[in-house]
């Protein structure tokens, strides 16, 4: 580790040092050494599945590591859970918030932890509201002590959880308060995020800070100190100071590119067919008008950051959500908006990324699921016929590769890679014309990836129009035939992505950040 | 357990070892082992157990049981429960004994008409109204049952020259009672319906992952309608059938129906937390409620005790077949 | 949710620019929470003493309400807890049927010599406490929804309490209690201000105690309270403990103003108590309402039963009055966005 935290001139009050988490099939984290000192705002950074949220998970006790150790001002810590991180000083605020909606503030500041307001037993609410104003104060919400929080808005919420936060370290006398921030900006409007910032510098005097956020902007203008994660390892770290965006992007992505794992030397060039035509799609507060076309066999990447209004667009197209402007066509005819039923029928099909909660029912066989889709086809005589239900199901069991001891088994037994498959088979049984892929390797093993990838190509070449939004700028470089680029709900810029002649990740950085 | 949030839709592949140790228990054999072994304790136990006249009380009961728990079974495989099935059998047998003697035979259509409106009901206060279906069954269970009070406040009965319109039950055929063939045909009907319908196969998605088949494109207020509709069939068939038997009822009749409807259900292993059982546990279910029942009143088990057993044994049912991986908390 | 929100701003800002006295006790209504339940009780009075040509508003008939209001309330403040938690319990009638039973077998009668006295009310509070703990036993460690365990319980209590007791009516010879059930102070019943009292004291846990506040953060989202800190399991015993205690209560006040114990006494309770709780505005999805949220909503029942009575409606369509009342009140009280696909 270089030591250019130390500029802070402050002793370390946090150190991980040398911690691995491995999941099956996943290297979560791989020695990796992180440390914070006291009174310094540090910026974590890396692309999706880098092992941020592990290496978080780890420090509030959500997850224990299987190597390493964890030190806080020098002695050994092994934190077993959420509330055994907070007697720490080390706490977390949560990008869903962790507030329980229908109390007050006030009870929330304080929930399980009021011995100190009692009085014979019972809550004085004189000297609650004279603590819970103070710590308003502190952070700026002016908000009265007795709101709920469902009324509070959400940058209120996230100035709550922080003033909890703080509190309870002062409640365990910690003197160094570590308080993580996972995305706080996703939720705050331009105002709220300076008050944020503010703040959080405010705080410094008292606390540490770990900020997560895909927003390097925000992370290079309000850090001391930067690390970066990459496939969970430590990669680098810089003083914020004069770090640059771009420098910072490239080593979240890395240099490791290599062609032949996405099989770029199988993708097909587009077809002449237009399959899916995007007229002035545009819904209020997610992402301005946006018009585009995908051709027949073409796979087209949406690239962005959160945020970026990427996931409403697809929400919009598959009818899982309604948009305020515009109209979407399938093969020339429109698709009615906000239903997904519409949809589906229409030939989008949409492998969510949530696959286990949201693509399969965990409980039924392989079969019932690949089945689901093509229900009225499996007829004979106006009655579903068993034969042909096994037929259908053997048939796409064996095409997309699944492993399972027999089509009875239930996907709840399956591993994640297969029931990816599984997903994928449901859709392709049903003869889509449009896919709509939402992070398909997301949580699968190296191998599974391996096959998504030649699935993936082989539905191309079979005709089927893509859409993708991945994990990673590479896996997006190197699946796609175009890439669409958003920014802030806006669409910024097109990428052709032909084969050998592909752009590298910095050409695309520029225009996502 | 305590990382709610943070591990929704994260590291994929530590979740799905953890959950993978889950295998699909072979409930129905179970079902039928235990049916076997209750009957053959009660037969041990009891030399009346094995009569004609006797097994023909069990057989019985067991049609009626089958005939309101095919109908729960549908609410439950879609995910909801149907509470309402005591009062729609009884509003449906008291009507029905008093319709019989005007329009004779045209009853039996009217009332089953009845049972699919009821169940309409029901579907609707779910689906449009958005009131989960326990307390909305609940409430209309409730009104009906008062509705069937104000039809009739008493026992009513079936005058002997009307007797002839009730022979669809009370005859034989063949050597077989009728009620036989009558659970055996509505058994089939929804077995089929489950089995080989896309709208029956709907409702097994629907109960086992309803966001996924919102997702899919399955029309899911229809399915659920459809279902609650099945749950009202069941209800007015057996309604009518316990007025055919007894050639009359008394306006209490549901009552004593609501929690039996549900064991048959539970005990046969469909689980309460909907896409898993059928009909064919159903089936077995119902035979083990009513030889269960049957045999301890020969045996001599206070009444009321039977009741009591009748709680315990959808208690511990439901504890054993219930998916705790679908729902995260448990109220 | 947007469109909540900027409704309930609106609102608030037609308030902030209308001032006079009818304003200012509309906003000291709004303060108490209960302002939709008194303006829905205000209604129900004002259409009964409408259509009764005032005879709904005599002071014979309103102590009736209060007397019959009494019991219901009592059973709505024990119900509304579980309610609060996220849960329910069905249990109601088996336990009250088990109490019930007690109270024959102990206090004085004309079948035994046995004659407890006042002690008769720790008894009923003690059975009814171990009847809820039973419930949460099972809703905690076999973690099956409360709604069927509760319901499955209900059972098993009931057919034991009719065991024991054979299905006999017991006629009660004790005057202490029915004394107090069934006496008055200053023209109020006793039982009513017993009710008002039970409610104070439970509002009161849940405002201003550490367990009243776990037990809305519980009802709100158990899985963050749980991460806060909450040990949820142990609060959701004491909940539907004290639920039986209340149980135990309302059964040994219904036997003892009938004067004799029954143990089907208690079967025709449940209904009218949930209709109580969610027509006093508790969410079916828990964490919203209180004790005196419960008890108004009794009173609302009650004063609406009563009316139809005093028109001479029928008892059954009374009921059937009652269960379009529930399906309403839930209808307009439940919070959808909590429960994302209603089930």
């Amino acid at each position: 580790m270089n030591d250019i935290g130390s500029s802070t001139n402050s002793e370390v009050t946090l150190a991980l040092t040398g911690v691995s988490k491995v999941f099956p099939g996943v290297v979560a984290l791989d020695k990796v050494d992180f440390s914070l000192h006291s009174h310094e705002i540090v910026g974590l950074v890396g692309e999706n599945g880098a092992g941020k949220s592990t290496l978080m998970k780890i420090m509030i006790g959500v997850s224990q590591p299987d190597e390493g150790t964890i030190s806080r001002d020098g002695i050994l810590i092994s934190p077993k859970d959420p509330s055994d991180a907070i007697r720490h000083g080390i706490g977390m605020v949560f990008q869903e918030g962790t507030l329980v909606p229908n109390l007050s503030i006030m009870r929330n500041l304080f929930l399980c932890h009021e011995p100190g307001f009692q009085k014979l037993g019972f809550l004085s609410r004189r000297a609650m509201r004279e603590a819970a104003s103070r710590l308003m104060e502190e952070v700026k919400v002016s908000a009265d002590v007795e709101t709920s929080i469902s009324d509070v808005s959400p940058a209120e919420r996230q100035m709550v959880e922080i003033a909890r936060l703080l509190w309870l370290s002062r409640l365990y006398g910690q003197k160094h308060p570590v308080l993580i921030l996972d995305e706080p900006t996703t939720v705050l409007n331009d105002g709220e995020r300076t008050i944020l910032f503010d703040i959080l510098r405010n705080i410094k005097k008292e606390a540490s800070v770990i900020l997560i956020s895909h927003r390097l902007q925000e992370i290079v203008e309000n850090t001391d100190r930067i690390v970066v994660l990459k496939d969970g390892k430590n990669v680098t770290e810089l003083p914020s100071a004069n770090a640059r965006i771009s420098e910072i992007e490239q080593l979240m992505v890395g240099h490791t590119f290599s062609a032949d794992r996405y099989r770029e030397d199988e993708q097909t060039p587009a077809g002449a067919e237009e399959v899916l035509r995007v007229e002035n799609l545009g819904r209020r507060g997610a992402f301005e008008p946006i018009s585009f076309v995908i051709r027949k066999g073409e796979i087209v990447s949406l690239v962005g950051l959160v945020g970026s209004g990427k996931e409403e667009v697809c929400r919009c197209i598959n009818g899982l959500e309604n948009a305020d402007t515009g109209a979407v066509f399938l093969k020339g005819k429109k698709l009615l908006m906000g239903s997904p039923n519409g949809a589906v029928r229409a030939g989008v099909g949409h492998i969510p990324i949530d696959r286990r909660n949201d693509g399969l029912a965990l409980g039924m066989s392989v079969a019932e699921n690949v089945n689901l889709l093509v229900m009225n086809r499996l007829k004979v005589w106006g009655f579903v016929s068993p034969p042909r239900e096994r037929k259908n199901a053997k048939v796409w069991v064996e095409e997309c590769r699944i492993k399972t001891p027999s089509l009875g088994t239930m996907c709840a037994n399956l591993s994640g890679g297969n029931q990816q498959k599984t997903v994928i088979a449901k859709w392709l049984s049903s003869k889509v014309s449009l896919l709509i892929l939402d992070h398909p390797t997301r949580g699968v093993d190296v191998g599974a990836k391996e096959e998504i990838f030649r699935l993936i190509r082989k539905l191309a070449r079979e005709g089927i129009a893509m859409l993708i939004m991945s994990d990673t700028l590479e896996e997006d470089i190197g699946l796609s035939n175009r890439m669409l680029i958003m920014k802030d709900g806006r669409f910024v810029k097109e990428m052709a992505c032909p084969p050998g002649k592909k752009p590298g990740p910095r050409d695309i950085i520029d225009a996502i950040v | 357990m305590t990382e709610k949030k943070t591990a929704v839709a994260g590291e994929g592949p530590g979740t799905a070892a953890a959950r993978r140790g889950r295998l699909r228990i072979p409930t129905l054999s179970y079902a039928v082992a235990l049916l076997f072994l209750v009957g053959l304790v009660f037969s041990l136990g009891n030399g009346n157990f094995i009569t004609g006249y006797n097994l023909s009380t069990i057989i019985s009961y067991a049609v009626l049981l089958l005939l309101v728990g095919l109908g729960q079974m549908c609410a439950i495989l879609v995910g909801g429960i149907d509470l309402s099935v005591g009062g729609v059998m009884s509003f449906v047998s008291v009507s029905f004994v008093i319709v019989v003697q005007v329009i004779g035979y045209w009853a039996y259509p009217l009332f089953i008409l009845v049972g699919i409106l009821v169940g309409y009901l029901n579907g609707i206060l779910l689906t449009r109204i958005r009131i989960p279906s326990f307390i909305a069954t609940l409430g209309t269970g409730g009104i009906f049952m008062s509705l069937a009070m104000i039809v009739a406040p008493v026992p009513v009965n079936v005058p002997t020259p009307k007797w002839g319109y009730l022979d669809i039950f009370n005859g034989t055929f063949l050597g077989i009672s009728n009620v036989i063939f009558i659970g055996l045909l509505v058994f089939l009907l929804y077995f089929a319906i489950l089995r080989f319908t896309a709208v029956g196969r709907n409702i097994y998605y629907v109960g086992s992952n309803i966001k996924m088949s919102w997702m899919s494109g399955i029309n899911i207020a229809r399915t659920r309608n459809f279902a609650f509709i099945l749950s009202g069939t069941g209800a007015a068939l057996a309604g009518i059938m316990v007025s055919a038997v007894q050639y009359g009822c008394n306006p209490y009749v549901g009552s004593s129906y609501i929690l039996p409807s549900i064991a048959a259900v539970v005990v046969g292993g469909t689980a309460l937390t909907g896409g898993t059982g059928g009909a064919f546990n159903t089936l077995f279910g119902a035979l083990i409620m009513s030889v269960l029942q049957n045999g301890m009143n020969v045996v001599g088990v206070d009444q009321y005790f039977q009741q009591s057993i009748l709680g315990m044994m959808i208690i511990v049912s439901v504890a054993l077949t219930f998916d705790r991986s679908k729902t995260p908390v448990i109220k | 949710m947007t469109l909540e929100g900027g409704a309930r701003k609106s609102v608030m800002v037609a308030n902030g620019n209308v001032s006079g006295p009818l304003a200012r006790a509309w906003r000291g209504l709004q303060k108490t929470g209960v302002a939709g339940q008194i303006v829905c009780l205000v209604i129900v009075m004002s259409i009964f003493a409408i259509g009764t040509r005032g005879k709904y508003l005599s002071w014979d008939n309103l102590q009736v309400i209060l007397s019959l209001a009494g019991i219901p309330a009592i059973l709505a403040i024990g119900v509304h807890q579980t309610i609060v938690l996220g849960g329910i319990d069905l249990s109601v009638e088996g336990v009250a049927g088990m109490c019930i039973v007690f109270v024959g077998l102990l206090l004085k009668n004309k079948l035994n010599t046995n004659d407890v006295g006042l002690w008769i009310v720790p008894v009923v509070m003690g059975a009814g406490g171990i009847a809820g703990f039973l419930n949460g036993l099972v809703i905690t460690r076999l973690r099956i929804p409360s709604f069927i365990s509760t319901l499955g319980l209900s059972w098993i209590l009931a057919g034991i309490a009719v065991y024991i007791n054979k299905a006999t009516t017991v006629p009660l010879l004790d005057t202490q209690i029915q004394g107090i059930v069934n006496g008055s102070f200053l023209g109020i019943p006793f039982i009513a201000l017993i009710a008002l009292g039970l409610a104070l004291l439970m509002q009161t846990v849940q405002d201003k105690t550490r367990f009243g506040g776990y037990v809305y953060a519980i009802g709100g989202d158990e899985q963050l309270a749980q991460q806060a800190g909450v040990r949820v399991n142990r609060i959701k015993i004491m909940v539907f403990v004290i639920a039986g205690v209340f149980y135990g209560l309302t059964a040994l006040a219904l036997c003892t103003q009938l004067g004799s114990a029954h143990p089907r006494t208690g079967s025709n309770i449940l209904f009218p108590a949930i209709t109580a709780v969610a027509v006093g505005g508790v969410a079916l999805t828990g964490g919203i309402g209180g004790a005196k949220n419960a008890a108004l909503g009794a009173l609302i029942v009650t004063a609406l039963n009563e009316g139809l009575v005093l028109m001479s409606v029928s008892p059954y369509v009374q009921q059937a009055v009652n269960g379009i009342v529930l399906i309403a009140a839930v209808a307009l009280t439940i919070d959808r966005r909590k429960l994302g696909f209603i089930k």
